[in-house]
């Protein structure tokens, strides 16, 4: 799962998949904004089947925090 | 692969895979008063099909007046090659969006005026900075309308008020050149309300759709993407067995197939039905099939059930060689390049085989197990879409079955000349004006052989030329006694000082081969030495596809330039003073011209 969230968010950001670590957030990939983080929501929820709530979307700043969230829904 | 099928992620991993191999770069941008960004990505992925690199621009949020009226040269400029422009009714006009129940009908006139005059505004702002081809995005109907059920009844209610805007404010677009309306309804219905509005992203970010709205939109956009490049496809090579009707007629004859109005032989009615739809737009169709040819033309002509007959095919191959080789000839026989055709078979062996040897003819597969999607397949690819429908599209099936008609008479004619003279050809030559400007505009973006210069031009370019008086636009009609051709040949004369440069010279793949190009060339030679420049100068651009011209102003009695600025350029030059404008060939029964001599 953790490989499989980091591959979505890989893609999103358009960054190599290897520059993805768990402590990875808005502050060490630059082309993480709040619109790139909209759209990694979409695209997890999407790929997922999951829906986040408003709370959980705003707290997500980070790959630990995500892939932690992911695993609660799942 | 159909975006619809493919998460975001994997459309944004495959873009970037893919998009640097791509041979074009297209620009687009995007004005908006919503978030919208993985529109972006969806277009980058849907520009792949179509050979090219999307660099997608965004202007800023809820800045599209500013952006229209003084410009945004970060977001677009002349090299871009469309604008969207994406306006949410919500931030425009509050009121008509969602307190409509409360408003006089003198205060929704109001609104419905002030956005028709921003409208306005927004285009011609953008015009007056731009060629670029620019995408209005209709505003999206309501599913709940503002008075429930009531709505509907009245002329008062907010359906009919956003049908009627957006029949006013698509006006207000098409009289602007290289304009169109993108029918958001469209798109939103094929989705569904549910699955088109996120509405947690509508409050935390101003961004209301989802990423299946998003990939819809991209899909419309694309359609007039491919038209505006001439990548539409242009012909439909249709299989039989199991394609134009169930079963295998060599087996199953006349009363076995399956072919009618009950099913599943009513899924066949009405692809072929479907078929027709596309034949009556202008799409050639012809059959490629292993089949006795008799038990083909049986079917259609004798089948009950079945719409298609055989003079709705331009052209056929029904044998057992190769489909690959079949398709070949086809093409050649059609004069139409394989990249303009569409393949159907049911076969997974002739759809791989195609596929592999032919990459370039898009192929539809008719799964068996998706026969009744055959006709909706068809229906909703927007491959064969075009931005325009001219009387010459509407009748360009009869006009294949007389050259058809023409090709017999010639292999019964025994010498080449005696053929033309018994055709009763004739050619009427005109300055292009309002009337016929669509059709020159098409012919300029559509022609790829016998193109000298391949420029392709919008009707607003072509309005340009015939408004200015540095240029003049001829155009060229054929007749002969089996029907009228309509309009075939274009030529575009741009006068510098004392010359007359040949910006466009081109004929309709369809009326090759008859010194229809001949009397078009001397025709503007007579012009330019009315206009009195010295020389006329003709160059040769070379493409993949127009090879046949590149000796063309040689044999017209055209001198090569040997020190051209450029050692690409193939340059000609026809000096009026020094030399004779050749006489019309004699083979037409009239020439009618307001040229002459």
């Amino acid at each position: 799962m953790e490989a499989k969230i980091k591959q979505i968010i890989a893609d999103v950001m358009e960054v190599p998949v290897e520059s993805v670590q768990d402590s990875s957030s808005p502050d060490t990939i630059p082309s993480w904004d709040s619109l790139k983080h909209m759209n990694l929501i979409l695209a997890l929820e999407q790929q997922l089947e999951i829906t986040f709530s408003e709370e959980q979307i705003a707290e997500m700043m980070s790959v630990e925090l995500i892939v932690l969230t992911v695993k609660e829904l799942l | 692969m159909s975006s619809s099928s493919l998460s975001f992620s994997a459309i944004s991993r495959h873009v970037q895979a893919h998009e640097k191999e791509m041979p074009t770069q297209l620009r687009l941008a995007i004005l908006r008063n919503i978030m919208l960004e993985p529109l972006a990505t969806y277009l980058r992925y849907e520009a792949l099909s179509l050979d090219c690199q999307a660099q997608v621009t965004l202007g800023d949020y809820d800045t599209v007046l500013q952006e229209a009226v003084a410009g945004a040269p970060t977001v677009y400029d002349q090299q871009t090659h469309a604008i969207l422009i994406v306006l949410y009714l919500e931030g425009l006009s509050w009121d008509l969006a969602r307190n409509f129940a409360s408003l006089s009908e003198q205060a929704v006139e109001n609104e419905i005026n002030r956005l028709l005059d921003l409208c306005h505004t927004i285009v011609q702002g953008i015009r007056s900075k731009t060629a670029a081809m620019i995408l209005w995005h209709g505003f999206l109907p309501s599913p709940y309308p503002a008075l429930g059920i009531f709505d509907s009844q009245s002329h008062a209610g907010q359906s009919r008020m956003l049908h009627r805007l957006n029949t006013a404010i698509c006006d207000v677009v098409r009289a602007v050149p290289n304009s169109f309306f993108v029918d958001m309804g469209h798109c939103l219905a094929r989705v569904g309300s549910r699955h088109f509005f996120d509405h947690r992203f509508w409050h935390m970010n101003r961004a209301p759709f989802t990423l299946e709205a998003y990939a819809e939109m991209a899909r419309e956009v694309s359609k007039f993407v491919r038209a505006s490049l001439g990548k539409n496809k242009k012909c439909l090579v249709l299989d039989c067995d199991n394609t134009l009707w169930g079963g295998i007629i060599g087996e199953d004859g006349m009363a076995g197939i399956k072919l009618g109005t009950t099913s599943p032989g009513s899924a066949y009615r009405e692809f072929q039905q479907q078929i027709l739809e596309l034949y009556s737009r202008g799409v050639i169709l012809a059959l490629c099939s292993k089949n006795n040819e008799d038990d083909v033309w049986d079917v259609l002509q004798n089948h009950p059930g079945s719409l298609l007959k055989r003079q709705h095919f331009a052209a056929w191959r029904i044998n057992w060689q190769d489909k690959v080789a079949n398709i070949r000839e086809l093409a050649v026989e059609l004069n139409i390049g394989l990249d303009s055709m569409v393949f159907v078979d049911d076969s997974a062996f002739e759809v791989e085989m195609v596929r592999r040897e032919l990459p370039v003819v898009t192929v539809l597969q008719q799964a068996k197990e998706q026969l009744f999607q055959a006709r909706f397949n068809l229906l909703a690819c927007g491959l064969f879409d075009t931005l325009t429908l001219s009387q010459e599209d509407r009748t360009r099936g009869s006009m294949y079955t007389a050259e058809a008609e023409r090709k017999r008479l010639m292999q019964a004619t025994t010498d080449l000349h005696s053929y033309f003279k018994s055709l009763a050809m004739q050619v009427e030559i005109a300055f292009t004006d309002q009337s016929t400007m669509a059709r020159v505009a098409q012919l300029t973006q559509k022609t790829n052989q016998f193109n000298l210069t391949t420029r392709r031009y919008s009707e607003a370019d072509i309005s340009q030329f015939v408004a200015g008086s540095a240029a003049d636009v001829l155009h060229v009609r054929l007749l002969d006694r089996f029907g009228d051709s309509g309009i075939i040949g274009v030529c575009i004369l741009r006068y510098q000082q004392q010359e007359a440069y040949l910006d466009t010279f081109l004929l309709s793949c369809r009326a090759l081969g008859r010194g229809v190009e001949e009397v078009l060339l001397r025709h503007a030679l007579h012009l330019a030495k009315r206009q009195g420049v010295r020389r006329v100068v003709g160059e040769y651009y070379a493409t993949a596809k127009n090879s046949q011209v590149q000796t063309f102003y040689g044999k017209q009695g055209f001198t090569l330039d040997l020190a051209p600025d450029s050692p690409a350029t193939h340059r000609y030059f026809f000096p009026l003073e020094e030399q004779t404008i050749p006489a019309d060939p004699d083979t037409f029964t009239a020439i009618i011209s307001p040229l002459r001599g």
